[in-house]
């Protein structure tokens, strides 16, 4: 298990790494973290002429705060997310969803841009951003460029990126003011890509009864699966018991094809996205200190 | 054939200059390049954790790592650990808790182990499952790898 | 020829080292990463090794082409079948003549089989090449499914059909005991294939020197002897120009692999002028094609049950699907419950119908246990049916079944001897650690709120000490086990003790040093164990079947005695007094009872070495002594398959409480206690340790561990991304008594211990999956009882 022979650069400018990305169309790799990119390489089912190492290009690696949204450096380790004050005050569903990648041993090294432009559909990061309605930003030959996460996961491993484009900042809005949210997925063993998988949250107005929903299941689709039925059912309702079991019903039409592998099958994975995400508002709500 | 870099990697405090392909791993550069063998490989994609090594302080998996990525940084293994053969505290506990059987996956433990100490000096008991469940062991069923962190974490606590 | 049956009878007035919980001896080496494993090891002038497998199931080999990689730069030598036709035989297999040649010669009969090997100057360079060979195949319909295989079209040319062994086996009026009993249950199982793997893979450096046809081969070897005598038989090479050096390895499990690798790389140094080739396999090459599957099973079984609970009559019906070959002891593993077939139960009568086949699937290799952990697994699930049919609770059936304590030794129906045992005191432990109403109450409650809690109590015995006479029925050779060991006392007076097996993880270098150090009356720090190649070493074994822990100790105690009788002539000497009035004692040499009259050990042994003029006439001057320990009383199989074979009978009693969740059919372990008895424990936290470490792989084996191959034949799971090794997450933290009935018959009292947590938790996990079940009306018969099987059940 060793890699295939491939040129490596580690340029200090994103011009440059966009210019490599060009020359070398189709036959060139971004490497970021190298979490999931690596094992394809030992396996010798990534072959790339050129791997290109973003971790030498300044500038990539932040959490900030920036008019009221979460910024993060497409090259910011999973674990600083994790690890960033401005992330544990302010953005507990990222915080959550971080918690949920791989063990600590990745998240030191895996970058939260990496697992975004991998795409992989049983991860969480694609179903934060999703989620929480993020903005990705991404630099190519034709200069900057601002993606919503809702058009960027195209299917499975696959996003909206052109071949020399890169992924550099991902702007990630704020939870709603008291917002309910919660992160759950079940996977085979703790730190496993997710069997299935929800990102949820929901806002209520000042009568109670909720005014916003957001609901994303991962493990259950090519790319994250937005429950849009599953959000109608939850908006303008009061949370309780009796519309958590119609939320969960819906999510059952909500997902369409999910995958049959030697985990789990289609079916069971329906089911679970939607036992997850009526789990998951249970949790949210008694967080959130409503009493259902 | 692709051009070899040069890197320079400090590896438990000693810097070495070397010139690698870039395909090769930081496990197979510590292991078969500067002969550092105590890291030890598993499975070579990332899932069992026996070639946890310190980069720049930080557990990762040196097997899907290029040693070309480690260039300018600082690596620990465990041959950095114990000093004139004595061994550490963390070692010590492992030794005293029987928290190891063959011994080949110990290596990684005992980097996490480190990293994890470092980063919180009495980590909760959801931490250490967090960081020991980046960790395979085959032998011992986790009992007495637990015991030992505990130990560790009494004997840095009174050191 | 004095071996202590107990550790009052050693030579010391208190016993310092061994029974207690001592740091082992192998561990600063470990921790601070200088042992040298295999992958280590590095020659001068060494090639690497990459092999190129086979991505069919089954097909005809047209053509090979090697040309292209042979002209790369970096690559030395390409083997292929053509070689391995010309230079090698047929691995060996059990049964016999259902084998191939280590390298695929006309066709391939698994996803991963080795077609062709390269040796070069780095494995990636080795790798490269792989790439460069093209390989022509002519696909033939793979034969998968284990059932349908013994109709299915032979996938070896010389045999009729695919059935490799096909046997019943009654031991007793089995018809009888089923028609006279008031209820008969019978239920189908079924294991899926998993399997060892250990941490660190196979590994191997072999050297074929040219100028005089020796082959030393150096390796993670479970044992020397048995890779000595395997690839030598392959290479055709006389058995003492074979010479094989164990490394220290990370774990086998019985999973470090047959001689493939070992008569690879022999034929690679050969073609390479006798340079030394390294082969590292790699996990990948592991699963899909290393020693890593076993237990591929059908079963169908019967109890004959009487209304008060006592069980008549067993019988098993037994497929196993043995995949391409016979080379990796996959028909042991179907014989060794004849070491135990009954379990601790008194059931009188039983047969075995076994049947074997062949497919296009990887050959079984053994696991830790070899056959008892899927055996066990249906006969405590059947347990459980007939208390649940007779509305008894789970410990009260087997308490009514139990041999009883005062009956041993015992001989059960399928042949072999229970040495000693009180099965009752491990239940009466485990209800008492886990207050058992306590657990039903919980479980009662939760019910009334919807939760499916589900408890498991379940006995089994542990076969110790094996014996190749249990194995005669599938075609095995009946022959014993020895384990010999030499002691000697150098002219400083410290010890050194030479043996035939490298470290595996068990700890029996500690074992070693405890036992000498208590026996000479000196520290642990004072005795050195040394490991000897195979052909320096005394006839040996190493590792495996529960035994070498006993074996061992006996094999130092003989050595030592030896010893003893020869210091006490010396020192009879010296003192001027008959040797029968002195004896060894707490490291002295000396007159009992006269506290002046006493002379060291490490004088004596000093002397001989010394002082020719001071021993009596014929003397061997030298302080050390060899000693070759072999199981006493084992007997040829009858044509049954009965026999004497294993030497102990351990025993253990799990407690386990689990929680299904009815909606995501995820299985939690919330409790899990054990009360084992191995006889006396010679290191208890070694013992403890190998529980704990069974329990684990267990829990793998209940609820996680899988090889899953399509309908084509390929294998699914083959990274650790699939093939789910149990983490820290899903291995319950165990509480544990140790109970100690001491063997009559073995070196210390000790029994085999270091497989029976595997024999017992996977029965244990089951039982109580199917007890929280019980109120759903549905019966989980399948492992591993992943969420995916469970939750096709709940949702039929």
């Amino acid at each position: 298990m060793k890699p295939a022979p491939f040129e490596y650069a580690a340029p200090d400018n994103l011009e440059e790494v966009v210019s490599l990305l060009e020359e070398n169309e189709g036959d060139a790799k971004v490497l970021s973290g190298g979490q999931s990119l690596m094992p394809l390489l030992n396996m010798r089912l990534a072959r790339p002429e050129v791997l290109v190492d973003l971790a030498r290009v300044p500038g990539l690696d932040y959490v900030r705060e920036d008019d009221g949204l979460l910024v993060i450096g497409a090259m910011t380790r999973q674990r600083t997310v994790e690890l960033s004050p401005i992330v544990g005050e302010g953005h507990p569903l990222v915080l959550e969803a971080t918690r949920n990648v791989a063990h600590p041993q990745n998240r030191n090294q895996g970058t939260f841009g990496g697992s975004l432009a991998h795409a992989d559909p049983s991860a969480e990061y694609p179903a934060l951003a999703v989620a929480l309605g993020a903005k990705l930003k991404a630099v190519g030959p034709d200069g900057e460029r601002e993606i919503d996460a809702d058009e960027f996961f195209v299917t499975y491993l696959t996003t909206d990126l052109e071949a020399a484009e890169v992924l550099t900042e991902v702007r990630i809005p704020k939870l709603p003011a008291g917002a309910a949210w919660s992160f759950t997925e079940l996977a085979r063993r703790h730190g496993d890509y997710a069997l299935a998988g929800v990102a949820s949250y929901f806002s209520r107005g000042d009568d109670g009864k909720v005014a916003d929903a957001r609901i994303v299941l991962f493990g259950v689709g090519a790319t994250p699966v937005r429950a849009t039925k599953a959000e109608q059912e939850l908006i303008g309702q009061t949370p309780g018991a009796a519309v958590f079991e119609s939320v969960r019903k819906a999510v059952l039409d909500d997902v369409e094809e999910p995958q049959t592998d030697v985990h789990a099958s289609a079916e069971q994975r329906r089911s679970l996205a939607a036992v997850l995400t009526q789990r998951g508002l249970v949790d949210a709500a008694r967080r959130a200190g409503i009493s259902l | 054939m692709p051009t070899p870099r040069q890197i320079q990697v400090t590896v438990n405090g000693r810097r070495y200059e070397s010139t690698v392909e870039p395909r090769l791993t930081l496990a197979d550069y510590l292991r078969h390049e500067i002969s550092l063998p105590g890291t030890h490989v598993g499975c070579e994609h990332g899932v069992c954790g026996a070639c946890t090594v310190l980069w720049n302080g930080r557990a990762v998996r040196s097997c899907i790592m290029l040693a070309v990525q480690a260039d300018g940084s600082e690596i620990t293994t465990v041959e950095g650990l114990a000093t004139d053969g004595a061994l550490n505290p963390i070692q010590q506990a492992f030794l005293e808790e029987h928290g190891l059987q063959c011994g080949f996956c110990t290596p990684g433990f005992l980097m996490t182990v480190t990293e994890m100490l470092e980063h919180n000096p009495n980590p909760s008991d959801e931490e250490i499952y967090d960081y020991l469940g980046g960790q395979i062991c085959r032998c011992t069923g986790y009992q007495s790898i637990l015991a030992a962190v505990r130990s560790a974490i009494q004997k840095k606590a009174s050191a | 020829m004095r071996i202590p049956n107990k550790i009052e009878d050693l030579p010391t007035s208190t016993n310092r080292f061994i029974g207690k919980e001592v740091e082992r001896v192998e561990d600063r080496q470990l921790l601070t990463g200088r042992t040298e494993f295999i992958d280590n090891v590095s020659l001068p002038g060494m090639l690497h090794c990459a092999i190129l497998r086979s991505p069919n199931a089954h097909a005809r080999i047209v053509s090979i082409d090697t040309a292209a990689a042979e002209a790369m730069p970096g690559v030395v030598a390409i083997v292929t079948g053509k070689d391995a036709l010309e230079l090698t035989l047929p691995m060996q297999t059990v049964p016999e003549g259902w084998g191939t040649h280590c390298l695929a010669t006309d066709r391939v009969r698994y996803v991963g089989e080795p077609v062709v090997a390269v040796a070069a100057t780095s494995r990636y360079v080795a790798e490269d090449a792989l790439e460069e060979i093209v390989v022509e195949y002519d696909p033939l319909p793979p034969v998968v499914d284990t059932e349908k295989a013994a109709e299915s079209a032979p996938i070896y040319d010389e045999h009729e059909s695919n059935v490799v062994f096909q046997r019943t086996f009654t031991w007793g009026e089995v018809d009888a005991a089923f028609a006279s009993a008031d209820h008969v249950l019978t239920e189908k199982f079924r294991w899926h294939r998993l399997g060892a793997n250990p941490l660190e893979c196979n590994g191997v450096v072999s050297e074929w020197d040219p100028a005089d046809g020796t082959v030393t081969a150096r390796g993670s070897f479970q044992s020397q002897v048995n890779m000595g005598l395997l690839s030598a038989g392959a290479l055709q090479v006389p058995s003492n120009k074979m010479r094989i050096i164990s490394q220290p390895h990370g774990g086998s499990f019985g999973g470090k692999g047959g001689p493939r690798g070992t008569i690879i790389t022999a034929l690679l140094s050969r073609k390479a002028g006798g340079r030394p080739v390294k082969w590292i396999e790699d996990r990948m090459e592991y699963l899909a094609g290393g020693a890593g599957q076993s237990w591929d099973r059908y079963y169908e079984v019967s109890l004959a049950l009487q209304k008060d609970g006592t069980i008549s009559g067993l019988r098993v019906k037994l497929l196993d699907d043995l995949g391409a070959s016979a080379e990796g002891f996959g028909a042991v593993s179907a014989a060794k419950p004849l070491a135990a077939f009954t379990g601790p139960y008194k059931i009188p009568v039983a047969e075995y119908d076994l049947t074997l086949v062949a497919t296009n699937k990887l050959p079984q290799s053994p696991y830790r246990g070899m056959g008892p952990p899927p055996h066990n697994w249906v006969l405590e699930q059947m347990v459980d049916l007939a208390a649940n049919h007779l509305d008894l609770d789970p410990g009260e059936i087997r308490r009514r079944n139990f041999i009883p304590k005062d009956a041993f030794p015992y001989t059960i129906p399928s042949g072999n001897d229970y040495d000693s045992g009180d099965y009752e005191a491990a239940l009466d432990a485990v209800l008492e650690m886990g207050d058992y109403a306590s657990l039903r109450a919980e479980q009662e409650e939760a019910r009334k709120q919807g939760r499916y809690l589900g408890i498991g109590l379940v006995n089994t015995i542990e076969p110790g000490v094996f014996d190749w006479n249990a194995y005669a029925i599938v075609g095995s050779q009946q022959t014993g086990v020895p384990e010999g060991a030499t002691v000697g006392i150098d002219i400083m007076g410290k010890i050194v003790a030479k043996v035939g097996f490298s470290l595996e993880g068990q700890g029996q270098y500690t074992v070693i040093s405890q036992v000498l150090a208590d026996y000479f009356g000196v520290e642990m720090s004072d005795v050195r164990v040394v490991p000897q190649d195979s052909l320096s070493a005394p006839p040996h074994f190493g590792p495996g079947g529960s035994r070498l822990g006993v074996a061992i100790t006996g094999a130092v105690l003989g050595a030592a005695d030896i010893l003893r009788e020869k210091l006490i002539r010396v020192g009879a000497n010296l003192m001027q007094t008959q040797p029968e009035t002195l004896e060894l004692g707490d490291g002295m040499i000396r007159i009992p009872g006269v506290a002046e009259a006493q002379i060291p050990v490490a004088q004596v042994a000093a002397t001989m070495l010394a002082r020719s003029d001071l021993l009596p006439e014929g003397m061997d001057p030298n302080p050390e002594a060899t000693y070759v320990w072999t199981a006493p009383g084992r007997t040829p199989a009858d044509e049954q398959g009965r026999a004497k074979s294993y030497l102990t009978a351990a025993n253990a009693c799990h407690l386990v409480l689990v929680e299904v969740d009815r909606d995501t059919a995820e299985v939690k372990i919330l409790k899990y206690f054990i009360a084992d008895d191995c006889g006396t424990r010679l290191n208890p936290a070694t013992c403890e340790g190998m529980t704990q470490g069974g329990v684990a792989q267990g829990v793998g084996a209940a609820l996680l561990e899988e090889y899953v191959y399509d309908d084509d034949g390929q294998l699914l799971t083959s990274t650790f991304m699939d093939y789910l090794m149990p983490t820290i997450y899903e291995v319950p933290m165990t509480d544990k008594k140790a109970l100690v009935t001491p063997s009559p018959f073995t070196p210390l009292g000790a029994k085999g211990m270091g497989e029976g947590a595997l024999h017992t938790t996977p029965a244990a996990v089951m039982c109580a999956i199917n007890d929280a079940l019980r109120p759903l009306a549905v019966k989980a018969h399948e492992v591993p009882a992943s969420p995916k099987r469970l939750w096709a059940l709940l949702n039929p």
